[in-house]
């Protein structure tokens, strides 16, 4: 039997492997989640950048049960499956090499537990928007409030449909000014890649000015 | 959901827990971007056909959970059910790598690494450009 395995708090952070396993060092990995409500553009929106065919992957859901990986107990609970596209691509010509995982997800607030596994260290968020459902925006727009999680919101511009201004899907879903609102064309890996400039800038600023917010008023220098 | 759909939805799950012989608790915790690489050692056996497709995969290049997931259309904790059976081979190991997370706990990654993507991103698309900042 294998011997007692050490757990660590967050998985992902702490690899446990033997030192010969390392051949040739791994890229670091980033990732942003694409959340947005159905039909709003998600899966096209991780294609357009993604170096594999978006793939939709399936979890297991108790609906009594806060954590995604208990499962125990099964009986008294009604087990429901969420599915979730992924996409990854490469970008070896970084400073430092990155992989960047892309984690597009459903709007609807019975999956805010995947949200938290998503969310954990992730770069930020792109909240997208179909302005025909805009109502399907204001769940994940509030979840990534609450966590505090950086965030942009992308008006996808679907052929047809009215063109509202950003500025009006800013009043629409409340947004404060802090947070950019830009539209997109889902499709075009530009745009998209535009988006998620505008996210990493938008996250950077954040950690700056949480920095500065929660300096100590008195610095050793001062002292 | 109609009676039928619950009943489908029921036995799919029952014909998931098969593969993991009725495992439905992963014994490594692992994330769904924990990224596997294909080890020294060799699955044990009787192992599931899948536990054969999960090491023909990370034998072609590094892959997180969540992938595997995806490819093989089995729900992530199962999967992460096999995943654990092959670390405890050696078949699988998690590469070592920066983490993420390492700037401190809840918080996102570092400005450097923020950094190193905005500049890489630039450099795969030339043509984006990120959008003025509203406000």
């Amino acid at each position: 039997m294998p011997s007692p395995i050490h757990r660590p708090d967050d998985p992902a952070a702490v690899p446990r492997n033997p030192p010969h396993a390392c051949a040739g060092a791994a890229p670091t990995v980033l990732k942003v989640v694409i959340a947005g409500g159905f039909g709003a553009g998600k899966t096209t929106a991780v294609g357009a950048v993604s170096e594999i065919t978006p793939l939709s992957t399936e979890e297991y859901l108790t609906e009594a049960s806060a954590d995604v990986d208990s499962l125990t107990g099964l009986e008294s609970k009604r087990t429901t499956t969420v599915a979730f596209d992924f996409g990854r691509l490469s970008l070896s010509d970084a400073p430092t090499p990155l992989e960047l995982f892309l984690f597009g997800t459903p709007g609807q607030d019975r999956f805010v537990d995947l949200w938290y596994d998503l969310s954990r260290g992730a770069v930020g968020a792109v909240v997208l928007v179909d302005t025909r459902r805009l109502e399907s925006s204001f769940t994940p727009v509030s979840f990534f409030e609450d966590i505090g999680l950086p965030f942009v919101v992308a008006v996808n511009q679907f052929d047809g449909a009215h063109r509202y201004h950003p500025e009006e899907v800013r009043t629409a879903l409340e947004l404060p000014a802090a947070i950019p609102v830009v539209t997109c064309d889902a499709r075009d890996p530009n745009h998209v890649a535009g988006v998620l400039l505008t996210l990493v800038d938008h996250a950077m600023n954040n950690a700056t000015t949480s920095r500065t917010g929660h300096a100590p008023s008195t610095t050793l220098q001062d002292a | 959901m109609t009676t039928y759909g619950r009943t489908a939805e029921e036995s799919a799950f029952v014909r998931t827990y098969t593969l993991t012989r009725g495992r439905t608790k992963p014994r490594h915790l692992l994330g769904l971007e924990t990224v596997l690489e294909a080890g020294p050692g060799r699955p044990g056996p009787a192992q599931a056909e899948e536990c054969e497709e999960i090491l023909a995969l990370c034998r072609e290049r590094r892959r997180p959970v969540v992938e595997l997931a995806g490819r093989l259309g089995r729900p992530v904790t199962a999967v992460k059910v096999l995943v654990s059976d092959l670390l405890d081979a050696d078949a699988l190991v998690v590469p070592l790598t920066q983490p993420y997370a390492d700037t401190g706990a809840g918080s996102g990654p570092s400005t450097q690494l923020l950094a190193a993507l905005s500049a890489g991103l630039k450099r795969k698309w030339p043509d984006a450009v990120a959008y003025p900042q509203a406000g």
